[in-house]
C-alpha cells in the first residue's frame, strides 16, 4: 500500500458521516480525490462523483466505481433521565454495544457509552440473555438538565473507536465496510495516474447505502455509465463460519460476484485479467441481492451491466471490523487494470448470450 | 376542516381502486389549482404556482389509499374468505364490518377457536354478508372492501377507520386553498395511490413530477399510551417533523429548514423518530438523480385499527406548518 492510502483509511476509520449525514466524511475523500480526477461534483443525495476523463476519442463510454461512504451508527430517539434512548442507522448486532465508546453528536460533540442495566434490574424473561436495543442507553456522564439541553431526538451517536493496526497488514476499525472501499478506488486513481485509458471513469462515493441504496440508485440516473463496479466488502472467515458457508479467507484476494445481478460477461472480462495479472480472486455467489448498491445500479434507467468486487471482512457490522490492506490494494490494482483494457468497442462483446456460449 | 374530513375517512377505497376517494378530492379542490391531471396509477396530480428565480418545483404527497380485505373464496354458503391489502392484523378484525367497493357491507366473523387465548389467523376468519349460497352472494372473488367505521368526533381528538391517510389528505386541500399568493413555488399536490401496498403511486408520481424537494404528509405513532412504545411522539404536541422511520431517512437540511419554519412561525412541533413503517417520501428521494426529501406527519394512534385517533390541533398546525413553508425562498444547507 502507497505511502498516502493508509492514512488515508485511519483517517476515514476516524469519522463518523453515517447514512444521510455523510458530510464529514466525503470532505475527506474529496480532498484525497482532488488531485486525481479532472472534475469533483457532489449529488442531489449527497453522493461525491469524480470524473477522470479518458483518453479516447469523444464521446467516450464511462464506467462508474460506486464505493459507498456512509456507515452504520445509531440514533437518540428519547432523553431520559440523563440518558438516551436509540435507535439503529444500518444495521446494528446489539450484543456487541455495552461499554462501546460513542460520540453524541448533540448542539456539541458529546463523548459517552453505551451502558445497560444490571441483569437483576431487566425484565425476568431478558435476563442471563444480551440485551435487546430497546434496553440499552447512552451515558454521556452530565447532569440531567444539561443533557437535556444539549440533545434532543434525532441526534446521531457514532463510534469513536480509533482505527488500530493489527500486525503488519490488518487494520481494525469501525466503518471499515465500506470505507475500505473507498481507499480501493482511491489507490485505483492513483495507479490511473500512470496509466492510459480510452473510457471516462466516475469515481463515486455513495451515500445512504446502508439505507435504501440510495446513492447506488441515483448517482448512475445522474452519469449515465455504460458499466457499473460496486466495490464493497464482504464476509471473511471468522469464529464460527464454516468453510462450505460463503465466506472468504482474510488477506488472500478479493471476490467477484456472481449471479442475477452480475452480467456475467462482465464477470468473464474480471475473471480472464485477474487470471492473466496473477490477482487472487474468489468466486463469490451472490444467488440473490448482492447486498451492495450493484443491486441498485442494476435497475438503474434502461438498466446497467453491473458487477461486484468484494474485499473480506471478519466482524461484520461491528465496531471491530478487521480488513487485510493487501485486499484494498488488490482491489484497486484490478480495478485499474480493468479499466485500462476498457477499448472503446467493449459494449459489443459484453452480451448476455456470448457469457452463456 | 371537519365535515371534509368526516366525508374523506368515510369513502372506501382500498389500494388500487381509490375511485370514490378520489371523487370527494376532485369536488373539493374544484378551481383551486392551475391545472390538474389523473395518471396512469390514479394519483390525482394539482399544481399551483410558478417557480420564480428563487422557488423550487415542490411535490407534496398525501396518499388516498387504505389498508382493506380481498375475496379469494366465496363457499356454497355463501361465506366470503379473503386476504388482507395492506398491513392489516388479524387482532382487530373480528366482529368488524367491511363495506366492499361495490356497496356490499358485511361483517367478519370466525372459525371456533380451541382457545379463547387465541386470536383468529386471517385463514380462521371469513365475511358474512347475509347470503345463504354461493349463488345469491353479491360478492365474487376479487371484490375488494375496506373497513367500515363512522367517523367519531371527540373534540380536539377525531376518530375514524381511515385517518392514514385520509387525514393528510384532508391537510393537502386545505394547504391548497390557503396556497400563499406570493409562493415563489411550483408546487405538486399529489394525491397518491397504493401507499399501503408498496408507495406506488408515488413512485411514478415523483418520476413524472422530477420536483426539486419531496414532502410527504402522512401519520406517525405515538408512545403516549399506557404502556406503549418506547417513542417521543405524542397527541397535542404539535406537527411531528420526521428525521427518520423504518424506511428512509430524512434530508438532515430538509428536516433543519423545516425545524426554523416552525420555530420563527411559532408553529408547535416534535422531532419524530418512528422505527418501523414508512410513506411515500422514501421513493421520492431515490427518484431519478436524487429529491431531498422529508414528511411532516400527524400523530395518530391505533394505526391499522379500526380506531385512528388524531389530535385536531396537530392537523391544524401541519396545514400552519406547510403554508408557512411553502410562503417563502427555502434554502437547505
Amino acid at each position: 500500500m502507497s505511502d498516502t492510502l493508509l492514512p488515508l483509511l485511519k483517517k476515514l476509520l476516524s469519522l463518523s458521516g453515517l447514512s444521510a449525514y455523510e458530510a464529514p466524511v466525503r470532505e475527506v475523500i474529496a480532498e484525497a480525490w482532488q488531485p486525481l480526477v479532472d472534475e469533483l461534483s457532489v449529488s442531489r443525495l449527497g453522493s461525491l462523483h469524480g470524473l477522470r476523463r479518458g483518453q479516447g476519442a469523444e464521446p467516450r463510454r464511462r464506467i462508474l466505481l460506486a464505493a459507498h461512504m456512509d456507515a452504520i451508527g445509531m440514533m437518540t430517539t428519547q432523553v431520559v433521565d440523563g440518558l438516551l434512548r436509540f435507535t439503529e442507522i444500518g444495521g446494528i448486532d446489539p450484543r456487541i454495544l455495552p461499554g462501546q465508546p460513542v460520540i453524541v453528536h448533540g448542539r456539541r460533540e458529546l463523548p459517552g457509552y453505551v451502558v445497560q442495566p444490571a441483569d437483576r434490574l431487566l425484565p425476568k424473561a431478558l435476563r442471563g440473555k444480551p440485551v435487546p436495543m430497546s434496553h440499552l442507553l447512552v451515558d454521556v456522564g452530565l447532569p440531567a438538565d444539561e443533557v437535556a439541553e444539549l440533545v434532543r431526538p434525532g441526534d446521531l451517536i457514532s463510534f469513536a473507536q480509533p482505527p488500530i493496526e493489527l500486525g503488519e497488514t490488518v487494520l481494525a476499525g469501525h466503518s471499515q465496510d465500506n470505507r475500505a472501499s473507498v481507499t480501493a478506488v482511491t489507490a485505483c486513481l492513483q495507479e490511473l495516474q500512470h496509466m492510459r485509458h480510452a473510457w471516462d471513469v466516475w469515481a463515486v462515493a455513495t451515500a445512504q447505502e446502508e439505507e435504501t441504496l440510495g446513492g447506488g440508485f441515483t448517482s448512475p440516473f445522474e452519469i449515465r455509465p455504460d458499466l457499473c463496479v460496486a466495490i464493497d466488502v464482504t464476509f471473511a472467515r471468522g469464529p464460527g463460519v464454516s468453510s462450505d458457508q460463503r465466506a472468504f479467507p482474510l488477506g488472500k484476494g478479493v471476490t467477484l460476484g456472481w449471479g442475477p445481478n452480475i452480467h456475467p460477461a462482465l464477470f468473464e472480462a474480471f475473471q480472464t485479467l485477474a487470471k492473466q495479472q496473477d490477482i487472487p480472486f474468489h468466486l463469490e455467489v451472490m444467488p440473490r441481492h448482492s447486498g451492495t448498491d450493484a443491486y441498485a445500479t442494476q435497475i438503474v434507467a434502461e438498466g446497467i451491466p453491473s458487477i461486484v468486487i468484494g474485499i473480506p471482512l471478519r466482524y461484520m457490522h461491528t465496531p471491530v471490523e478487521l480488513v487485510s490492506l493487501k485486499d484494498i490494494r488488490r482491489a484497486g490494482h484490478l480495478l485499474a487494470e480493468f479499466i485500462a483494457t476498457l477499448q472503446p468497442d467493449f459494449m459489443n462483446e459484453i452480451t448476455w448470450d456470448k457469457a452463456n456460449e | 376542516m371537519k365535515s371534509l374530513i368526516q366525508k374523506l375517512v368515510e369513502s372506501i377505497g382500498p389500494s388500487g381502486y381509490e375511485g370514490a376517494t378520489r371523487e370527494i378530492v376532485r369536488a373539493e379542490i374544484a378551481g383551486l389549482g392551475d391545472e390538474q391531471h389523473i395518471d396512469a396509477l390514479g394519483n390525482l396530480i394539482v399544481r399551483k404556482g410558478h417557480k420564480a428565480a428563487n422557488g423550487l418545483r415542490i411535490m407534496l404527497s398525501a396518499h388516498m389509499d387504505e389498508i382493506g380485505i380481498i375475496a379469494t373464496h366465496i363457499d356454497e354458503n355463501g361465506f366470503v374468505r379473503f386476504t388482507t391489502i395492506g398491513g392489516v392484523r388479524p387482532h382487530t378484525c373480528f366482529g368488524g364490518r367491511v363495506q366492499f367497493v361495490n356497496g356490499v357491507r358485511g361483517v367478519i366473523g370466525g372459525e371456533r377457536l380451541e382457545s379463547q387465548d387465541k386470536v383468529h389467523t386471517f385463514e380462521q376468519m371469513y365475511i358474512d354478508v347475509g347470503a345463504s349460497s354461493r349463488a345469491d352472494c353479491p360478492v365474487k372473488v376479487g371484490d375488494m372492501a375496506g373497513f367500515e367505521r363512522p367517523f367519531l368526533d371527540l373534540g380536539n381528538r377525531l376518530v375514524a377507520k381511515s385517518m392514514d391517510d385520509r387525514i393528510s389528505v384532508a391537510v393537502l386541500i386545505e394547504a391548497l386553498r390557503q396556497f400563499p399568493a406570493n409562493s415563489p413555488h411550483e408546487v405538486y399536490f399529489v394525491f397518491s395511490t397504493q401507499e399501503e401496498v408498496g408507495l406506488r403511486g408515488a413512485t411514478t408520481a415523483a418520476y413524472a413530477i422530477d420536483p426539486d424537494l419531496g414532502i410527504s404528509v402522512d401519520v406517525t405513532a405515538t408512545g403516549d399510551m399506557p404502556k406503549g412504545p418506547k417513542m417521543e411522539v405524542g397527541l397535542g404536541k404539535g406537527a411531528a417533523i420526521k428525521v427518520r422511520d423504518g424506511g428512509m431517512l430524512s434530508d438532515p437540511r430538509l428536516v433543519r429548514f423545516l425545524v426554523n419554519t416552525a420555530e420563527q412561525h411559532n408553529i408547535p412541533y416534535q422531532l419524530e423518530i418512528l422505527e418501523g413503517g414508512t410513506t411515500d417520501a422514501r421513493v421520492i428521494q431515490i427518484t431519478r438523480a436524487g429529491v431531498p426529501a422529508g414528511c411532516i406527519s400527524i400523530p395518530c394512534r391505533y394505526i391499522h385499527s379500526p380506531s385512528e385517533m388524531v389530535d385536531y390541533g396537530d392537523v391544524q398546525n401541519v396545514v400552519r406548518l406547510l403554508t408557512a413553508t411553502l410562503s417563502g425562498p427555502i434554502t437547505l444547507e
